[in-house]
């Protein structure tokens, strides 16, 4: 029961802030997340069999759709833009890593973080982007962006994994397995998916709505496929929306999100997430998670600035577009959640290490973000929902 | 405020505008990226002239003044190439075409804020059609009183204006079964239409416009959305009712066909224009909008009936000495394949819709027509 009550509560709580402060509805729904796990709920944990499996679900629909904003010809059109996605990616870990040292870790460990840092989370910032209906260079850029770092977050952790393994085993093919196999199958299958599906769909008569809920049963199949064989669904689904968009098949706007399917999961996943953190290691690592968060934003932000002109763009836009990826928490929790679930011991330490910086920026972050994207003046003059004011009259 | 008075400038000189769609590249939707183009843009010189619009998801060029139409569409492709170049950089399309074909506008953002509540406030839902891209063609006159023998001379040759440069079969999602959607949203404007009879500029300006303006209704002549309306301060007449065309290859075609159309009518071996002729031109019009090359026209002088292609096949013959004369052979021949052969792109699109069944589909193909001809 508690559950949906909690998840009903979250959802009104978001509406009415939205309303009143314009406080992007997520932000509401950790907060929610987060009063329901101090509060520790009957059946609020992550113990319950099929919660972990539906957050992948919702997290995975929306890094397909994220995917499925990446235009690769951009790259070719202008190459500063992968290049200051990989840049920033590397330096990020560097800056993370050698930051990290300044506390009582072990260097496994700061990297398991630098890894994580690198990412950002696709699931604020598509949201966020989302509710704004925002369209702008700094929407495209962090999108993009957004796009390398989960990827190569994603490549970074599983060859740790893979490290890991060798060194505390020695076993050569299990190592493998954890990292390169994982690696390649993953994007594999979710190339196959982006080659096989839109050829399916590839039927004029085929209903708009019917292509979206074909990629949504995609995505569930792959996250299904993911667990099964020990892969990461959350590479699987991104790579496929990618794949998907190069072949031409069209989501109309109308399905951006998946609509209110979409809605109801990226709900779910929020509360989810933040239900995960376990107060009592927030505060031993509140310092240390705010050193964190201000090396990894220093670093994202200069990069952008750095690159902006040479991209085509302007400093206040690539100011604007390094903060915007502050989110990091959905795709990190996820992420170091199945390598843990996957056998990866540290995993659980540097979750509990992370809480603080995940509870900050999961709060706070697509705060930040909605903010920028409004600075940017990159979001519509809608009036609510289309309603055209009368001053004039 | 009078009137200005009308600059002369060298006769059958052009200028052409065209308002572009700006897509975003993921589903094809209206991308309110006008600035960032813009920002972009102004770092090198821009080889014409480009102003931001009304929404973001819309921007202008202009061409120079020219003589003759090779030039004129170098500068058009020149422009082209670049915008197309601008656009790559910062993942965004850009496309012709008279309307988007499934922008849902109130998702747009706006340029000025203020301006267009006062326009959404004054007009209510039109506004909402507002988001429309055309064509304008200038035209030089030597003098006030050729310009407006010019406005009303071309009018039985409007619709084949409107037939040949529609482009906008589909608005808000659906086939509107009209080639040119976007004239329906200009019409529905209160002062659009076609500007009174009045050949003498002295009357035209010291007793209409002297009286609009005393109602009040309007201030200047840009407060006029006539299909044809003198532009005192460039010595011009100003067609307006051309969709956006896909290519500009098309526009400079269409422009051309105009240049050569007024150096005949100058020439004044037809019979001049008279009020009565406006009796078939709302009909005419429509005939055009919705059926665009199809369309069966009345000539207002034999009160003949006759389609607008069989119309501008004629009218090409005609033309002959004119294109020679003009050095607009490419132009004619551009025109002669659209009424002859390839049909105009309305057509186009509703082929490509045929083929891929979606109408984001469509925006595609007007992406890809505008980088390189459809065939």
């Amino acid at each position: 029961m508690a559950w949906p009550l909690v998840l009903l509560f979250a959802w009104f709580l978001g509406e009415r802030l939205h309303q009143i402060w314009r406080v992007p509805r997520v932000s509401s729904y950790v907060a929610v997340g987060l009063i329901a796990s101090l509060a520790n709920l009957p059946g609020l944990t992550s113990e319950v069999p099929g919660l972990p499996f539906l957050a992948n679900i919702a997290l995975s629909l929306l890094l397909f759709e994220l995917g499925y904003r990446i235009n690769l010809r951009w790259f070719r059109h202008n190459p500063w833009v992968l290049a200051l996605g990989l840049v920033e990616s590397v330096l990020t870990f560097a800056l993370v890593y050698i930051a990290s040292g300044w506390f009582a870790l072990e260097a496994d460990v700061r990297m398991i973080i630098a890894a994580l840092s690198i990412s950002s989370s696709p699931a604020a910032i598509v949201r966020v982007a989302n509710e704004l209906r925002s369209a702008g260079q700094v929407t495209e850029r962090v999108m993009h962006l957004c796009a390398i770092n989960c990827l190569l977050s994603v490549l970074a952790l599983k060859l740790l994994v893979g490290y890991w393994t060798l060194s505390t085993s020695g076993d050569l093919i299990a190592a493998t397995l954890g990292s390169v196999y994982a690696l390649s199958t993953s994007i594999g299958m979710g190339v196959l998916a982006g080659v096989i599906v839109p050829w399916l769909l590839r039927r004029p008569n085929t209903h708009e709505r019917g292509v979206a809920v074909v990629f949504a049963l995609a995505v569930v199949l792959l996250t299904t496929m993911s667990h099964g064989l020990m892969l990461s669904p959350l590479l699987a689904a991104l790579v496929f929306g990618i794949v998907a968009r190069e072949r031409r098949v069209h989501l109309t706007n109308a399905q951006r999100g998946f609509g209110t399917a979409g809605d109801l999961l990226t709900l779910f996943l929020f509360v989810y997430i933040a239900s995960l953190l376990d107060w009592a290691s927030v505060g031993s690592g509140l310092v240390l998670g705010l050193v964190l968060i201000a090396v990894r934003t220093a670093s994202k932000v200069g990069c952008s600035v750095a690159a902006a002109r040479l991209s085509g763009s302007t400093e206040r836009k690539g100011l604007l577009t390094g903060l915007a990826l502050t989110p990091m928490s959905a795709f990190a929790i996820l992420l170091i959640e199945q390598t843990r679930i996957y056998g990866f011991a540290p995993a659980a330490e540097v979750l509990a290490l992370m809480a603080g910086m995940m509870l900050v920026q999961e709060l706070f972050g697509p705060v930040v973000s909605q903010r920028s994207l409004m600075a940017a003046h990159e979001t519509h003059v809608t009036q609510a929902d289309g309603q055209i004011t009368r001053s004039a009259l | 405020m009078p009137l200005e008075t009308f600059k002369s400038s060298q006769p059958l000189t052009l200028g052409v505008e065209l308002e572009l769609q700006l897509v975003n590249s993921y589903d094809m939707d209206l991308s309110s990226s006008a600035n960032d183009l813009l920002e972009l843009l102004q770092r090198k010189p821009f080889p014409g002239v480009v102003t931001p619009e009304m929404t973001q998801s819309m921007i202008e060029v202009a061409t120079d003044v020219h003589t003759e139409h090779g030039p004129l569409l170098a500068q058009l492709q020149t422009m082209r190439d670049t915008l197309v170049r601008a656009g790559d950089r910062l993942n965004i399309e850009i496309a012709g075409g008279g309307t988007h074909p499934f922008q849902r506008w109130f998702e747009q953002r706006i340029f000025s804020k203020p301006r267009f509540e006062e326009l959404s406030g004054l007009y209510g839902y039109l506004a909402k059609q507002f988001t429309v891209f055309g064509q304008h063609v200038h035209v030089g006159c030597a003098s006030a009183d050729d310009a407006l023998f010019l406005l009303h001379a071309l009018n039985r040759y409007v619709p084949h204006f409107i037939a040949l440069s529609a482009s906008s079969p589909f608005s808000q999602g659906v086939d509107t079964l009209f080639d040119s959607a976007r004239l329906n949203s200009v019409f529905a404007f209160p002062l659009s239409g076609r500007a009174p009879f009045v050949l003498s500029w002295d009357e035209f300006a010291e007793v209409y416009f002297t009286k609009m303006e005393s109602t009040g209704v309007v201030k200047s002549m840009k407060d006029f959305y006539w299909d044809i309306r003198p532009k005192p301060e460039y010595g011009t007449i100003e067609l307006r009712v051309c969709d956006t065309p896909l290519t500009v290859e098309r526009a400079a075609g269409l422009a051309c066909y105009l240049q050569a159309l007024c150096r005949h009518l100058l020439e004044r071996s037809e019979p001049p224009p008279e009020e009565d002729d406006y009796l078939v031109y709302t009909y005419n019009r429509f005939q055009a909008c919705r059926f665009g090359l199809e369309g069966q026209m009345v000539n207002p002088k034999t009160r003949e009936r006759i389609s607008i292609r069989e119309d501008i096949l004629a009218t090409l013959r005609l033309l002959q000495p004119h294109a020679l004369a003009l050095n607009a052979h490419a132009a004619m021949d551009e025109i002669e394949r659209t009424a002859g052969r390839d049909f105009n792109h309305a057509s186009y699109l509703r082929r490509r819709y045929a083929e891929t069944g979606s109408v984001q589909g469509v925006v595609r193909a007007s992406v890809d027509a505008l980088r390189r001809r459809p065939g």
